[in-house]
């Protein structure tokens, strides 16, 4: 006790907690009561200095609100609820009174007697106007417990309550208080009578609609307009009494509101008027409409469009529920609303030409998804309609745009049903059922005629996917249909149908694949000639590339891809080694060639598009396809004596190429070691038994021996056919030769030595780094001696001639990027001696270009071809090698100097702009003195690397960062792209279109005050570029000037 | 701007698509592209390329309609590409011609002035141009034509901030090439 009263006497002193806590601690053990808290606090709180009383009562509710709750039994909760209640009255007093009653209020001892001497009190005694934020947030939090604890009391105090409670909180303002004030008015107009009070409750809760509040930047307490804006909406539609009072408020919103406040009350409308009810709904549901219309019909932005259509349906939904319960009510139950609107509508329908056809169609699209009677009638009205308007002969101009309507019609009907695969549709449960015969009948005409096939597409697309509707041989009659549509392709006036036909058989042969190879494909690959058209054939050669991309759209499913291989393999063969009573005409050799060429292509890019979507079937090709492709190059290279063979063509190798490599990419490992060693067998030893099968008997006669330094260069080119099994070699496949090193080095001296052409020497390279990155560890030899001597014989000697360094920087550069992007030490190693080239006039800039391409992606390092890739090297070498070359941009002589700028935009051209973006503003300067190189390539790339640095639209603070950057150089920028953008004074058409993209951007970045300056001459010298030679630069030119005529403070 | 709606509710048309040729038809070639060369093979020639019809149509086509902002001139078919003529003696003379939807039509000045104004930002400063609408399309056509045509009474219409301000309001679609190809 006297523990007690001295802590007491130091608290009043000190105020600290340590004595809160030990007097919590005292009464916790039982070495003290609340009896002995109130008896040390007597003088205190009966003291007449305002401030000691305030402490007193202060003291104790903190007490209180620490103390275990086991500790205040009844008697004590009795006595300081009397207490509190006391000192509520007291104006120094009520504030830590408040407080007390918080933690008093949710006690377990804590009765419906005291909740109503409680509430009685605060009514009585509290004004909130006189209390601030956090003061009237207590009494808030006090009711809100009350409320959730005592209901049942409280509730016999009947109405006097709730007038008395909104009395109090009406003109509450905060948006703490406020989420709590919604909370407790939803649980008393739900819980308590309140009819009587209806009116005062909708006048305390819909003074806050639509809610405007917007959170101040950093808001330590994280209320967002939405959690107020779901709290007061779950107050208002809390009970159908406001019906009648809420309608002709929200109508009033959504005739004067903003778009967001429309938006709002749509919402509101959304969530209010199923519980308001049908009743209300019905009373108001002509006026509701007449807003509702205006949205849709006027629309001030898609958004809200959308919310009115939504809202347009609950309140369809909303009359007609209890109807669809009652009885399945027959289509002429509909009265009312839905049938008024719905032929409102119908009129507009009968232009289907005019602007307000479409959100007329959109009304009775949406009406599809509403109550089943409501979409039977609405359906039973608007397809007749539609198909009577399609076959009336005077109509006939308006069919394009009467058959998009249907289209979306359609769509609105299949949509309306439910989308779960799962369950199937009841034969009755289609709505579109009894129409379909009349809908596929005025379709399948409007594929006749150019302007209506394409809306025939969407509809007849939107049939097809409609669950449960139309039978098998229904689908293979539109397929038949849609075939003859798609011959029609290019001749009167169908163009660009083919797209959205294609897109149809697509869908279908997802489904019915069968219909599509049986109908479809037949008929495309008759189409496609045995023989390539001639040169001047270009309408022919055009229906070819038609027919092939067709098919490549249409292929990628696995059994309708086997056909498409065995199909175009044939004709491969046909063309590229035609029988010899078709004998080719010197004139036709290069047409064959190209006609073979688009073949493999169709074949690449459907295997392409099938890798993408992970289809298994890829990996049977290795035997299926792959044999007869090495077959056919084989053959075409060892029969070439001088006759013209198409498969000879460089072109044809490099896409057979992408097809083996595609496929070896899927190859798991043991069948890629089984492959590579087939390869290699024909390649090194000439057996070519175990790689190449087909049609065409390969000439024992002749041997097959490309890497023989005296081998014709027909066959040295098939080396693109070997790197291209090796580049997608998964790391744990060795090569089957006896030393890789060693066989390595030999490929070095061969493309050195013996190489004719770029494809040879490329094909090597793609060797050698793929083999460095997959197995480095095991290469020293090659890596290090081999490599060293090949730097200093066939690079750093400048004896050796500047075509031949120049290969050899970027064979050296390959083998870099290989170590490189598995993460080697060895890498940097390599990377430096490029830089000793600086100083060498003749290669300089070579090895500068060098640099970037060590870093940037290319096609044969990648995942996909199993590459060993380890994560963020290119940032890594970035931070290394950019620091570097700032500083030797910056301090170094010529030519070094120069090479370091080529370095510059070379390097950070090939990487991610995040990489650098960090460093712009120590690297603009640089960049501009890029500019003022004299090659056009360079000065192009600069221009795109300060694009992507100017985007807009990234608002990140590195952007910002970057804008500011581009700020300071700005009149210096304009000057420049200005003078690049000038026939007269640049040549490259690239380097102009760049210039004036930068020069487009500018405005939507640099501030008005800081370019502003530079508008007039923007203008004015633009206006000459108007006139360029080339259309592409126009086109830029027109952009650019338009944005600076539109930039102003 | 007035309040009042001259047509509520116009036909709407198609757009024509731009004569595209298939993307995989180089024209002229034989062969089809390779992707692998698909950033060297720039037309950097720098043979010339005539403004023609249809250079002129793009620049206009994506004005919006003053009245429906939604859409285009080309979709209220206000303009097309065969309306655009150029004189067959002097070749830098062209004469633009426009279709209002109705004969009393109270926007047709400003669309004439929109196209006006994109054509003068866009065009050589060596082209003429004349602006009018169609023969007997409206009823006080030849007023119409003379105020297009007069620089003093266009300057002047620049210098009302409230018509500039709409007027960049639809002529801001106009630079916009995806078309809305499901209307």
């Amino acid at each position: 006790m006297e523990n007690v009263e001295r802590l007491v006497r130091t608290w009043v002193a000190t105020e600290r907690d340590e004595e809160v806590e030990a007097v919590v601690a005292e009464i916790s053990i039982g070495n003290a009561t609340f009896v002995h808290v109130v008896k040390a606090l007597g003088e205190y709180l009966t003291a007449e200095e305002d401030s000691l009383r305030t402490k007193g009562v202060e003291f104790l509710s903190s007490v209180i609100g620490k103390c275990p709750p086991e500790k205040l039994n009844r008697q004590a909760v009795r006595v300081l609820v009397t207490f509190y209640c006391g000192k509520l009255e007291d104006t120094e007093t009520i504030v830590p009174a408040l407080k007390g009653l918080v933690s008093l209020t949710s006690l377990p001892t804590f009765t419906g007697t005291d909740a109503i001497e409680v509430v009685n009190a605060l009514f009585k005694h509290v004004k909130m106007n006189v209390l601030v934020q956090s003061q009237r947030f207590l009494v808030f939090r006090i009711i809100d417990t009350l409320v959730a604890r005592h209901r049942e009391a409280l509730k016999g105090l009947g109405k006097e309550f709730l007038s008395r409670y909104v009395a109090l909180v009406e003109g509450e303002k905060d948006p703490r208080n406020l989420l709590l004030a919604f909370a407790i008015d939803r649980v008393l107009l739900i819980e308590f009578d309140a009819s009587s009070h209806v009116e005062d409750l909708f006048n305390i809760t819909f003074c806050y609609f639509p809610i405007t509040f917007r959170p101040p930047p950093d808001d330590p307490y994280g209320i967002t307009s939405d959690d107020l804006k779901n709290t007061l909406l779950a107050c208002l539609n809390s009970t159908p009494a406001f019906g009648p009072l809420a309608i002709p408020l929200f109508l009033e919103k959504l005739t004067a509101g903003s778009p967001a406040t429309k938006r709002d009350t749509l919402a509101a409308l959304n969530v209010c008027l199923p519980v308001y009810g049908a009743a209300v709904a019905r009373g108001f549901a002509r006026k509701l409409w007449n807003s509702l219309k205006l949205e849709i019909f006027q629309p001030t932005d898609p958004q809200t469009e959308e919310a009115a259509l939504k809202t347009t349906q609950v309140l369809i939904q909303t009359i007609y529920s209890i109807d669809d319960r009652e009885s399945r009510s027959d289509e002429e139950d509909v009265q009312g609303l839905a049938k008024e609107a719905c032929e409102e509508c119908i009129q507009i329908l009968r232009e289907p030409e005019k602007s307000q056809a479409k959100p007329a169609n959109k009304v009775l699209c949406a009406f599809m998804s509403t109550t089943p009677s409501v979409a039977r009638f609405t359906l039973s009205r608007v397809v007749p309609h539609l198909v009577k308007l399609f076959h009336n002969p005077d109509e006939a101009p308006t069919r394009a745009p009467t058959l998009r309507l249907l289209a979306d019609f359609i769509s609105a009907a299949r949509d309306s049903t439910s989308q779960d695969p799962e369950v199937l549709p009841d034969e009755g449960d289609v709505p579109l059922a009894p129409v379909k015969d009349e809908v596929l009948g005025v379709l399948t005409v409007g594929l006749k005629t150019p302007s209506t096939a394409p809306p025939a597409l969407d509809g007849l697309k939107a049939l097809v996917t409609t669950r449960g509707l139309l039978s098998d041989e229904e689908v293979g009659f539109v397929v038949h249909n849609v075939n003859e549509l798609l011959q029609k392709e290019g001749e009167d006036g169908f163009d660009d149908v083919s797209d959205p036909a294609l897109d149809l058989l697509i869908v279908i042969a997802t489904f019915a694949p069968r219909h599509v190879a049986a109908n479809t494909l037949p008929l495309l690959f008759s189409s496609l000639p045995d023989r390539a058209p001639p040169r001047s054939a270009e309408a022919e050669r055009l229906r070819y590339w038609r027919t092939l991309d067709s098919l490549s759209k249409l292929c990628e499913q696995p059994d309708l891809f086997e056909t498409l291989v065995v199909r175009l393999l044939t004709k491969l063969d046909l063309v590229c080694i035609p029988p010899p009573e078709a004998l080719d005409t010197e004139e036709n050799h290069e047409p064959s060639a190209a006609y073979a060429h688009s073949i493999l292509k169709t074949i690449a890019e459907v295997l392409s598009a099938k890798v993408n979507k992970g289809h298994k079937d890829v990996v049977k090709y290795i035997d299926r396809l792959v044999p007869r492709l090495y077959n056919l190059f084989i053959y075409s290279a060892l029969m070439s004596d001088g006759s013209y063979m198409a498969a000879t063509d460089p072109r044809l190798a490099s896409v057979a190429a992408q097809i083996i490599t595609l496929i070896t990419q899927s190859l798991a490992a043991q069948r890629q070691g089984t492959f590579i060693e087939a390869v290699f067998a024909a390649y090194l030893h000439g057996d070519v038994k175990q790689l190449a099968d087909g049609q065409q008997k390969l000439p024992a006669d002749r041997p097959f021996t490309p890497l023989d330094p005296s081998a014709p260069t027909l066959q040295k080119n098939l080396l693109g056919l070997f790197s291209a099994a090796v580049v997608a070699l998964r790391k744990g496949v060795p090569l089957p030769v006896e030393n890789e090193a060693s066989f390595l080095g030999m490929l070095l001296q061969w493309t050195r030595e013996h190489a004719d052409n770029v494809l040879q020497r490329d094909a090597v390279s793609h060797v050698l780094t793929s083999v460095v990155n997959r197995h480095a560890e095991g290469l020293a030899s090659f890596t290090s001696e081999r490599l060293e001597a090949f730097w200093k014989a066939e690079i750093a000697d400048n004896a050796v001639t500047y075509q031949s360094r120049r290969q050899s920087i970027s064979l050296w550069a390959w083998v870099t990027k290989a170590l490189l992007v598995r993460g080697d030490p060895l890498a940097m190693q390599h990377t430096d001696k490029l830089f000793e080239l600086f100083n060498d006039t003749d290669v300089n800039w070579d090895a500068a270009r060098a640099l970037g391409f060590i870093v940037a992606s290319d096609k044969i390092l990648t995942k996909r071809n199993h590459a060993v890739i380890k994560m963020l090297y290119s940032q890594r070498f970035c931070n290394t090698l950019l620091p570097r070359i700032v500083t030797g941009a910056n301090s170094s002589e010529q030519p070094r100097q120069n090479a370091y700028l080529v370095a510059l935009t070379s390097l950070i051209t090939s990487v991610p702009k995040s990489t650098y973006s960090h460093q712009m503003t120590s690297l603009l300067p640089l960049l501009l003195r890029g500019l003022d190189l004299p090659d056009p390539e360079i000065r192009a790339s600069v221009m795109s690397t300060l694009l992507a640095a100017a985007q807009p639209g990234s608002e990140t603070k590195g952007a910002a960062k970057e804008h500011n950057a581009l700020s300071e150089h700005a009149s210096n920028l304009v000057t420049t792209m200005l003078k690049n953008s000038m026939a007269s004074q640049m040549p490259s058409v690239r380097v102009r279109i760049a210039a004036l993209k930068f020069l487009a951007v500018l405005p939507g970045v640099v501030r008005y005050d800081i370019l502003h300056p530079q508008k007039a001459t923007v203008i004015r010298e633009l206006a000459k570029v108007l006139d360029d030679p080339k259309r592409a630069v126009r086109v830029e030119a027109v952009e650019a000037r338009t944005n600076w005529f539109r930039f102003s403070g | 701007m007035s309040g009042e709606v001259f047509n509520p509710n116009p036909t709407v048309f198609a757009p024509t698509k731009a004569s595209r040729v298939a993307a995989f038809a180089k024209r002229n070639s034989l062969w089809l592209d390779d992707a692998d060369h698909e950033h060297e093979e720039e037309d950097e020639s720098n043979e010339p390329e005539q403004i023609d019809q249809d250079e002129i149509f793009e620049l206009i086509r994506s004005i919006s309609d003053p009245e429906h902002r939604s859409m285009t001139l080309e979709q209220l078919a206000v303009v097309s590409a065969p309306q655009i003529t150029f004189d067959s003696q002097v070749p830098d003379r062209l004469t633009v011609e426009f279709t209002p939807t109705v004969p009393h039509c109270g926007m047709s000045t400003f669309i004439g002035l929109s196209i006006r104004v994109r054509l003068l930002r866009s065009l050589p400063q060596r082209f003429k141009v004349d602006v009018r609408v169609k023969p007997g399309s409206h009823q006080s056509e030849h007023a119409l034509n003379k105020q297009l045509n007069d620089k003093e009474r266009v300057a002047a219409a620049l210098e009302n901030p409230a018509l500039v301000e709409v007027l960049e309001q639809c002529l801001s679609t106009a630079g916009r090439h995806d078309h809305d190809h499901s209307v």
